[in-house]
C-alpha cells in the first residue's frame, strides 16, 4: 500500500496534484480524509464514493461496521482457502510424523531417513490410527489457527508501524468514535478540486488533509 | 428485511397430498413388511426391520422437539422463520407412540425374544451377566418406561406445538413466555427419556453389552436425521412455492451449520470416543458389540459410515458457499437423511452369538468362520428392510403434513418473527 | 453511576432484546469508561492488597518448584497405587478452568450470543492463565524436568521418539495447541482495543509498547474484512479445539482399565465439566471486578443471569454423566465397576464423593430460581462452591480408582503433603498475579465489540429499523 509520489507522478493519467501543504511547505499531499460521527454516515458516504468509481480510497472506523465491506465494494477475501490449505498441512504433516517416528515398515517411504522407535504398546498395532487421531486433530488446528493469523497480518500488509493515517493526529479518533473516509492521492481520479467537492457533498464534519 | 409473501405461508393442496400418499405408502410398507417379515427363522427379521424404522423416524422427530425447545430456551431471533417446520416434525411425537404399541404388546405378551434376547426368560436364566440386570431388562418394568417415555414426547410436543399455533391466532404474546419457562424443563425430561428410550430400544438389543455414551451418540443420530430433513423440507415447500420470502440464505446457511456442527462433526467426536476408547483398553465384553461390526460386510458399513457420515460431508459442508446454495444444500442433506439411515441399521441389525465368540480361541477363527458364511453376523439385507423403511418414512411424511395442514408454515405472530426475517449472516 | 437502572433494565423483554450496554449511547464514552480502568494513576487499593498476596504465593510456588526439582518427587504424597495424586487433580482443575475463556470467546460467537462481548476478554485472559497453571504440574510431576524436551519430537542421536500411542503425548499436543491457540485468539482479539490505547496514550512510553503491539491497527475497513473472517475462522477452529482438549485429558483416564476411569461417556462428560468450573471462575472473578472498577454498564446483572443459566446447564450434564455412571456400572453387572462405585460413595473418601455431588450437582439447581440467578452475593457463593467442588471431582476420579482397585491386596490411601498443599495454593498465586497484571495493562473489556453491538453501531438505523429500537428502549 506504500507509495511515493514520484509514483503517483509518473502516472500518465495523473492530473496535476496539489502536492505541497500550504502549511508546512515540505510534506507531500498524501490523501484527503472526511470525518462523520455515526456508521450510517459513512456508510451512505462509502456507496457514493464506490459509485463515483475511486480505487484507492478506505474507511478507517473503530470497529466494524456491517456491511460497510461490501458497499465499499470490498471481494471476499481468500483467507479460508489458505487455512484450508494450512490445515491439510498440519493433517498431512501430523500423520506422517507419527507413522514415520512409531513404526518401521513404512521408513522406506521416508525422503529424510527417519528411524522410527517400534515401541509396543498393549498389543497396538505399530501404526494405530484410532491412536493417531488425536494429535492429527490437534495440530491440524493448530497449522489452521497459525494460517489464519499469520495469512490475515500478510493479507493486511500488517504489522506497519508507519502509515499517514497513523501519523496524523487529527485521525486518532478512528480508534474511537468517529469514521473517516480517506481517498489517497495516487487515485487515478484524485483530482484535488473534484475530490473536495465530492467529499464535501457527503456532508462530513470535518475535511482533513493527510501528508505521506 | 425480507417480507413474507402471505400468500405462500400454508400448505394448502400439498397436505392432503401429502397425508394421503404418505398415509397409503406408509399403510402399504406395514403391510408388505408384514407380509414379507416371516421367514424360516421366524419374526425377527420383521421385527428388526420395525425397530430399525421406527427408530429412524422417531429420531427425526425427537430432533424437532430438542430443536424447538432448544429455540426458546435461548430466545434465538434467527430461527423462527423454521420453527414452524420443526414443530412440524415434533408434532409427530403426538402419534408415534401408536406405532409403538405392537412392540410393547410383543415384549409384555412374552414373545419378545424374537426382537430382545433379554425378553427370554430362559435365556436370562442362563446368563450370569443377563441375570444381574434382569431387574431392568424386565419386560414389564421396561414397557411402563416405554410408556413413560412415549407420553413424555406426546406431551411436550402437543405442549409446544400447541402453543405455538395457537398464538397464530391469538397473537398472545404471554404464550412465547410459558413456553420460554416450559423448554428447561421440557429439556431436562427429553434428556432423560430420550437417552434411555436409545438405552432401552437399541442397546439392549445385544442385552452384555454397555456403553455410558449410548444416549449421547443416539442424541447425534437423532439431530443428523432432523437437520436434514428440515432442510430438505424447507427446499421442498420453497421450490412448491411455499414461503416466499421468508427463509433466506441466511438461514439456510445457518441450518447448513447446524447438521455440520451436530450432524457430521459432533456425530463423528462422539462416535470416534466411543469406539477409541472401548478399542483401547480392549475388555471383552465390550468389544463385542464391535466385533460383528467390523466383520463380514459390514465392515464395509462402518467404513461408509466412517467415509459418508464424517469425511465427505465434512469437505462438502466446510465451506460457506454450498450452506447457502439452496440446490447444492439440499442435495447434501438428503445423502446426510441417507447417512443417519444407515447409522441407524448398522446401530439395530449385527449381531453374533455370544457362544461363537466365547468358543473362538482366537480372533482369526471367528473372522474365517464370518467369511466361510459358517458364522451369522446378522447381515440380511432382506426385502422387509425396505418396506418397513419406505412405510415409516410414508408415515413420517403424512403426519409432518397433518401437523401443518391447518396451520401457517411460520409462526406469524411470534414477537421475534421480524429479527427473523431481517437476519444476515456474517 | 446509579444500580437502579441496571436491575430494571436488564431483565429480557419477550418483544425485542434488552440492551447489553446501559447508561451509554455514544461510543466516546464507552471508550474513556473502559479505559479508564487502564488508564487511572493507581489502581483501587484492593489491586495492591492482592497483589501482594498473590505475588508472595507466586514465589512461594517459585520456591516450592525448586525444592521439588532438587529433592525429587518423594515430596508429594504421591505413592504406590495412588501414582497420580494432587499433580493430575490440579492440572485437570486449572485445565478446566481455562475452558470457558475460549468458550465464550468462541462457541458463544459461533451462536451469536452478543452478551459474551463484555465478558470474553478476561475470560481469555484467565484460559491462558489457568492453562499456564495446568501445564506447570505435569511439567514438574515428570521428575526430570530437564528432560522434558523429550515431550516433543526432536531428532536425536539416540533415535529415540514419543510414543504417539499414549494419551499422554495426546495431552501434550492438546494443551499445546490449546495454549498457543488461545493465546493468538486473544491478542489478535486485542489489537484494535491495544490501537486505542495507543491512540489515547499520555506519554511516550505507552504509545510505543501500545503501538508495537497494535501491530499499527488503523482501523481499515479493507483490513476490519479479513480481520473478521479470520476472527470467526479462529472461532470455528477453537471451537472443536476446545472440545478436543478436555476430551484427550479425559482420555489419560478412560483409555485405562481401571474401574471407574474407562468408561465411554468421559469425553462430553469432561467437557461439560470444564465449562461448568470455567463459567463459575468467570463469575468469581467477574464479580469483584465489575464492583472494583466500575463495570457494571457492561457487566450487567443479565449477563451474570446468562453465565449462572450456563452454570445451571452444564451442572446439570454434569449430574447426568454422574448418574450415567453410576446407572451403567450397575447395568454392566460387572463386580469391579460396580465395587468401583459404592466405593465412592460410601467408602475412604465417600466425604470427597458427597462434596463434590452437593457442590456440583445440588448448588447449581438453585439457579432455577429467578432471585438467585440475579443476587450477586448467591451467585458468588454458588460459584466458589462450585470450584471447590469441580476440583473434589477431579480428585474422587483420581484418587479413589487408584487407592482401590481389584485386589484388596494393592489398596492404599492417599495423603496430601504440605509441599503438595501449598504447591496448590501457590499455582493460585500465579494464576492471580498474571490476572492482576492484565487487568491493569491490557483492555479488559473488548471495547472494539462492545461498540459493536450497541444499537448506535447499526448502519441502518434511523432508516427502515427504527421501529425496533423504540421497542428496545421502552
Amino acid at each position: 500500500m506504500t507509495t511515493s509520489p514520484v509514483q503517483a507522478d509518473a502516472r500518465p493519467d495523473a492530473m496535476v496534484v496539489d502536492d505541497m501543504n500550504p502549511d508546512t511547505g515540505t510534506s507531500q499531499l498524501w490523501g484527503l480524509a472526511a470525518e462523520f460521527s455515526t456508521p450510517a454516515a459513512i456508510m451512505e458516504a462509502a456507496k457514493k464514493v464506490h459509485a463515483a468509481g475511486y480505487r484507492w480510497w478506505d474507511c478507517h472506523t473503530p470497529f466494524p461496521v456491517h456491511g460497510l465491506d461490501f458497499a465499499m465494494g470490498i471481494k471476499y477475501t481468500i483467507l479460508p482457502i489458505i487455512v484450508f490449505f494450512g490445515g491439510l498441512t498440519g493433517t498431512c504433516l501430523a500423520l506422517l510424523l507419527q507413522v514415520f517416528t512409531n513404526s518401521l515398515e513404512l521408513n522406506i517411504w521416508a525422503i529424510v531417513p527417519v528411524v522410527g522407535y517400534q515401541f509396543e504398546v498393549s498389543g497396538k498395532p505399530l501404526i494405530s490410527l484410532p491412536a493417531f487421531i488425536p494429535v492429527i486433530f490437534e495440530v491440524t488446528v493448530l497449522f489452521s489457527a497459525l494460517t489464519t493469523v499469520g495469512g490475515m497480518l500478510f493479507l493486511n500488509k500488517l504489522p506497519c508501524l508507519y502509515h499517514p493515517v497513523l501519523k496524523s493526529p487529527k485521525l486518532k479518533r478512528a480508534t474511537d468514535d468517529r469514521f473517516y473516509l480517506v481517498i489517497e492521492s495516487r487515485d487515478p481520479k484524485f483530482v484535488r478540486p473534484r475530490t473536495e467537492e465530492l467529499l464535501e457533498s457527503l456532508k462530513p464534519d470535518a475535511l482533513i488533509e493527510l501528508e505521506a | 428485511m425480507n417480507s413474507i409473501d402471505t400468500k405462500t405461508i400454508r400448505m394448502g393442496g400439498l397436505a392432503p397430498t401429502g397425508v394421503v400418499l404418505g398415509g397409503l405408502v406408509g399403510l402399504g410398507g406395514i403391510a408388505a413388511s408384514i407380509a414379507l417379515g416371516a421367514d424360516e427363522s421366524g419374526w425377527t427379521n420383521f421385527w428388526k426391520s420395525y425397530i430399525f424404522a421406527f427408530m429412524v423416524i422417531t429420531g427425526i422427530s425427537l430432533g424437532g422437539l430438542f430443536f424447538v425447545m432448544l429455540q426458546h430456551i435461548t430466545r434465538a431471533g434467527w430461527s423462527v422463520v423454521v420453527r414452524r417446520l420443526s414443530e412440524g416434525f415434533a408434532s409427530n411425537l403426538r402419534w408415534l407412540w401408536i406405532a409403538f404399541v405392537p412392540v410393547i404388546i410383543l415384549v409384555w405378551s412374552g414373545e419378545g425374544a424374537v426382537l430382545y434376547p433379554w425378553a427370554d426368560p430362559v435365556v436370562v436364566q442362563n446368563d450370569p451377566v443377563l441375570l444381574k440386570k434382569a431387574g431392568y431388562l424386565d419386560p414389564t418394568f421396561w414397557s411402563i418406561r416405554a410408556i413413560c417415555f412415549l407420553f413424555i414426547w406426546a406431551a411436550l410436543a402437543q405442549f409446544f406445538v400447541g402453543q405455538s399455533i395457537r398464538q397464530d391466532s391469538d397473537g398472545d404474546v404471554s404464550r412465547t413466555r410459558r413456553m420460554q419457562a416450559a423448554a428447561p424443563v421440557g429439556i431436562l425430561l427429553y434428556g432423560i427419556s430420550q437417552t434411555f428410550a436409545g438405552i432401552d430400544w437399541v442397546m439392549t438389543l445385544e442385552p452384555t453389552w454397555f456403553s455410558t455414551m449410548f444416549g449421547v451418540y443416539w442424541f447425534a443420530v437423532s439431530l443428523t436425521g432432523f437437520f436434514s430433513c428440515l432442510i430438505l423440507l424447507a427446499c421442498f415447500l420453497q421450490s412448491a412455492g411455499r414461503l416466499k420470502g421468508a427463509i433466506s440464505k441466511d438461514h439456510y446457511q445457518d441450518m447448513g451449520k447446524l447438521l455440520f456442527a451436530f450432524g457430521v462433526v459432533f456425530w463423528a467426536y462422539i462416535g470416534y470416543s466411543q469406539f477409541m476408547l472401548i478399542w483401547y483398553a480392549n475388555i471383552p465384553i465390550e468389544t463385542g458389540w464391535f466385533l460383528p461390526r467390523q466383520m463380514g460386510p459390514w465392515k464395509w458399513v462402518s467404513l461408509l459410515l466412517i467415509l459418508g457420515h464424517f469425511a465427505l460431508p465434512f469437505v462438502l459442508l466446510v465451506s460457506r458457499w454450498p450452506k447457502r446454495w439452496k440446490n447444492a444444500l439440499a442435495a447434501i442433506a438428503l445423502w446426510m437423511v441417507l447417512m443417519m439411515i444407515v447409522d441407524v441399521y448398522w446401530l439395530v441389525m449385527p449381531t453374533m452369538s455370544a457362544k461363537a465368540v466365547h468358543d473362538a480361541t482366537n480372533l482369526m477363527e471367528l473372522v474365517d468362520a464370518v467369511d466361510a458364511g459358517t458364522l451369522s453376523v446378522g447381515w440380511n439385507l432382506t426385502v422387509t428392510n425396505f418396506t418397513a423403511l419406505v412405510g415409516m418414512l410414508g408415515l413420517l411424511v403424512a403426519g409432518t403434513c397433518a401437523g401443518l395442514w391447518r396451520c401457517s408454515l411460520v409462526p406469524a405472530a411470534d414477537p421475534r418473527l421480524d429479527e427473523s426475517l431481517a437476519f444476515e449472516n456474517l | 453511576m446509579t444500580t437502579l437502572p441496571v436491575d430494571k433494565t436488564t431483565v429480557e423483554h419477550t418483544s425485542g432484546r434488552s440492551p447489553l450496554v446501559l447508561n451509554h449511547t455514544s461510543f466516546g464514552t464507552v471508550t474513556s469508561e473502559i479505559c479508564r480502568v487502564n488508564e487511572a494513576k493507581k489502581p483501587p487499593f484492593a489491586w495492591y492488597a492482592t497483589m501482594a498476596i498473590s505475588s508472595c504465593l507466586a514465589l512461594m510456588l517459585g520456591l516450592l518448584i525448586g525444592y521439588l526439582i532438587i529433592t525429587g518427587v518423594g515430596v508429594w504424597g504421591n505413592n504406590n497405587p495412588v501414582m497420580w495424586g494432587f499433580p493430575i487433580v490440579n492440572f485437570v482443575f486449572w485445565v478446566g478452568i481455562g475452558h470457558a475463556g475460549t468458550l465464550i470467546s468462541a462457541i458463544l460467537f459461533l451462536f451469536r450470543q452478543k452478551w459474551r462481548t463484555s465478558i470474553n476478554r478476561f475470560a481469555e485472559a484467565m484460559t491462558i492463565f489457568a492453562v499456564i497453571c495446568a501445564g506447570t504440574f505435569p511439567g514438574i510431576h515428570i521428575g526430570r524436568v530437564w528432560l522434558a524436551y523429550w515431550l516433543f519430537p526432536i531428532p536425536n542421536q539416540m533415535s529415540m521418539w514419543p510414543q504417539f500411542r499414549s494419551p499422554l503425548l495426546w495431552d501434550v499436543f492438546a494443551v499445546g495447541t490449546y495454549f498457543t491457540v488461545s493465546l493468538v485468539f486473544w491478542y489478535i482479539g486485542m489489537v484494535p482495543d491495544l490501537a486505542t490505547l495507543r491512540d489515547r496514550a499520555t506519554n511516550k512510553i505507552k504509545a510505543v509498547s501500545y503501538g508495537i503491539f497494535a501491530l499499527g491497527w488503523r482501523g481499515s475497513m479493507r483490513h476490519w474484512h479479513r480481520y473478521e473472517r479470520a476472527y470467526l475462522l479462529l472461532a470455528a477452529l477453537a471451537t472443536p479445539l476446545v472440545l478436543s482438549v478436555h476430551s484427550v485429558v479425559s482420555f489419560d483416564f478412560a483409555v485405562a482399565q481401571l474401574p471407574g476411569w474407562h468408561t465411554t461417556i468421559f469425553p462430553p462428560y469432561f467437557v461439560a465439566g470444564a465449562i461448568f468450573s470455567g463459567f463459575a471462575m468467570v463469575l468469581t472473578l467477574a464479580i469483584p471486578a465489575r464492583e472494583l472498577w466500575g463495570l457494571k454498564n457492561f457487566i450487567t446483572l443479565r449477563h451474570m443471569e446468562n453465565m449462572a443459566k450456563i452454570i445451571l446447564l452444564t451442572g446439570t450434564m454434569v449430574g447426568y454423566a454422574y448418574s450415567m455412571e453410576f446407572f451403567m456400572a450397575w447395568y454392566s453387572g460387572e463386580v469391579y465397576e460396580q465395587f468401583a462405585f459404592i466405593n465412592r460413595a460410601f467408602g475412604q473418601y465417600a466425604w470427597a464423593y458427597w462434596i463434590m455431588v452437593s457442590c456440583n450437582v445440588v448448588t447449581p439447581q438453585i439457579f432455577w430460581f429467578k432471585w438467585c440467578r440475579r443476587n450477586i452475593w448467591v451467585l458468588f457463593s454458588a460459584s466458589l462452591l462450585v470450584n471447590i467442588g469441580m476440583w473434589f471431582e477431579r480428585f474422587v476420579i483420581a484418587v479413589t480408582s487408584l487407592a482401590n482397585d481389584f485386589l484388596p491386596s494393592s489398596w492404599g490411601w492417599f495423603e496430601p503433603t504440605w509441599v503438595d498443599i501449598l504447591t496448590f495454593l501457590g499455582s493460585f498465586g500465579l494464576f492471580m498475579t498474571l490476572f492482576l497484571l492484565f487487568i491493569r495493562y491490557l483492555p479488559i473489556l473488548a471495547i472494539a465489540e462492545i461498540k459493536g453491538v450497541m444499537p448506535e453501531a447499526n448502519p441502518h438505523a434511523g432508516h427502515d429499523h427504527d421501529h425496533d429500537h423504540e421497542e428496545v428502549k421502552s
